[in-house]
């Protein structure tokens, strides 16, 4: 695709519509019907009547897989495109890049994009064995992806003398932007750096409050031309640009470098997602991080290149990352204190805040979010995604 | 012996060589004759050659990065906690996941001196683990 082409879809398409069930534990509902619930609040959110909707891409959450179309059935949705995306925290800028290649080529002309999660009904954390080598993790005792965010910040302790109260800053500014946020599952719990520092470990150097909620809930966007955008009910968000990257593409640099244990790999998504949208890091009024663990948010300041190597620990100790700051970012709480709906945590806040819907934490005046993704793993390689919205 | 209760290598026709060897008290690398050496079964990414082999290595190498589990995430390693998994960058390049042994969690740090032994954790299956290397 050449520069004009990737700039003729810079604000193209835009969000017209956010729908949002309760976030926490939601035995009472299947996966399918709170994707339903979901769809239904966000065509009420546009004003869009269900077969206003033509496309349907959707990703099965933690415990959240989805009888492919059953809530679209159950919502009366006649859809002609139907899309299910891998669950991983990559993949909902991945969504929006399906979904707009998917209008742009005339598949749709409206999506519908659902993330679902039934967390608490599974017995979370097992990763069995794997690897085509010597490595096999599970014979090793190595479980779930918090090892892999633990050695990573190991990595940062003893390379640029990361502190545990850099990364216990993280927690408490993601804290109090939930405590400010009453749909926040930590909404009535706030932290003290005291009660970071005394917290259980669960995998050393990381403790109870590095480590993501677990939790139900489901989300739905609604996504379209920005012309038809701008006739319905709420302000459109406009998708400016959007990036991909994979650290498999360092694997020929030397064979162990798609581990990246010492930063994601993520330049070149921002780079085609900057360069999409015609701006600098330096226009990024708000950013909203995916934040599986602190210092997966911590690594991306660098990685963006908000941050220079190693400096992202003091940054985020310096109070950057509060409204006031230097990069109000993760202004819900995010998945640390908001909730867990992969990287439908992130897109959906940063369509919030460009609407001005941020309530207590709107960033006054904001005009342009940077929203990212991570998938994958950091031992075995990670996919890194971004979009930038505008309002 | 009483029954293994831990997962074990998901060994397959690609890795066999590893553990055959780890069986024999070797630890192997993959490598291509340009040099290049590899920890998992690949063609060469430095020169593209799809012919490669199982290279005997040293054993020595240094902790890359660790972590110390204090909650167990699979019933069998619950009399382990604490434990530490860790990647080691061998000598020789490769990096290899596994856990340090024969010390404290806490005496374990990025770039300790390593040597490999060997955990014969079943009548077939040995582990490759690691030790500090005495100075």
């Amino acid at each position: 695709m050449t520069d004009a082409e990737k700039m003729s879809i810079r604000g193209k398409y835009a969000f017209a519509g956010v729908g949002l069930t309760r976030l926490g534990k939601i035995p009472e509902m299947t996966p399918d019907e709170l994707a339903a619930r979901a769809i239904t609040l966000a065509l009420e959110d546009a004003g869009m009547r269900p077969d206003d909707v033509d496309g349907y891409i959707y990703q099965g959450g933690i415990g959240g897989g989805l009888s492919d179309t059953i809530p679209l059935q159950m919502v009366g949705i006649p859809a002609s495109m139907v899309w299910q995306a891998a669950s991983l925290g990559s993949y909902a800028n991945v969504m929006v890049a399906m979904a707009i290649g998917a209008m742009e080529s005339g598949l749709c002309n409206t999506c519908v994009l659902v993330h679902a999660a039934r967390a608490t009904s599974r017995r979370g954390g097992q990763m069995g064995p794997m690897g085509t080598g010597g490595n096999t993790p599970g014979a090793y005792g190595w479980y779930g992806p918090g090892a892999t965010a633990a050695c990573m910040a190991q990595r940062f302790r003893h390379l640029y003398g990361l502190t545990r109260e850099q990364l216990g800053s993280i927690s408490l500014t993601l804290r109090e932007y939930a405590n400010k946020r009453p749909e926040a599952i930590m909404h009535d719990r706030a932290i003290t750096m005291d009660d970071y520092l005394s917290a259980r470990m669960v995998v050393e150097p990381l403790c109870l409050y590095d480590f993501c909620l677990v939790n139900d809930g489901a989300v739905a966007l609604i996504i379209t031309s920005a012309e038809r955008a701008r006739n319905l009910k709420k302000r459109p968000v406009y998708v400016m640009g959007y990036g991909i990257d994979h650290s498999l593409r360092e694997m020929g640099k030397s064979p162990e470098a798609i581990h990246h244990f010492d930063g994601f790999v993520a330049e070149k998504a921002a780079e085609q997602a900057f360069g999409m949208a015609g701006i600098t890091v330096k226009d990024i009024d708000v950013a909203e991080f995916y934040d599986a663990f602190t210092v997966f948010l911590l690594s991306q300041l660098e990685s963006y290149g908000f941050c220079g190597k190693g400096e992202a620990g003091a940054f985020v100790e310096a109070g950057n990352l509060k409204l006031g700051g230097e990069l109000p970012a993760n202004t819900s709480g995010t998945s640390l204190s908001w909730g867990y709906l992969m990287g439908f945590t992130q897109l959906t806040e940063g369509i919030r805040q460009m609407r001005g819907e941020g309530g207590e934490c709107q960033v006054k005046d904001a005009e342009i979010c940077l929203v990212t993704g991570l998938g994958g793993m950091v031992d075995n390689g990670s996919a890194a995604t971004c979009c930038i919205l505008r309002r | 012996m009483p029954e293994f209760q831990k997962q074990l290598p998901a060994i397959n026709e690609s890795n066999k060589p590893f553990w055959e060897a780890a069986r024999r008290h070797e630890l192997v690398v993959y490598g291509c004759g340009c040099g290049a050496l590899y920890s998992q079964v690949t063609e060469c990414t430095a020169c593209g050659n799809p012919d490669m082999k199982w290279i005997k290595v040293s054993g020595r190498g240094q902790v890359f990065t660790f972590c110390v589990y204090r909650q167990a995430f699979h019933p069998a390693w619950k009399d382990d906690i604490p434990y530490n998994v860790a990647y080691v960058k061998l000598d020789e390049g490769p990096l290899l996941i596994s856990n340090i042994v024969g010390c404290a969690n806490e005496d374990v740090y990025i770039g300790m001196p390593v040597e490999v032994i060997f955990d014969d954790v079943t009548d077939e299956v040995t582990l490759p683990k690691f030790r500090p290397v005495k100075l």
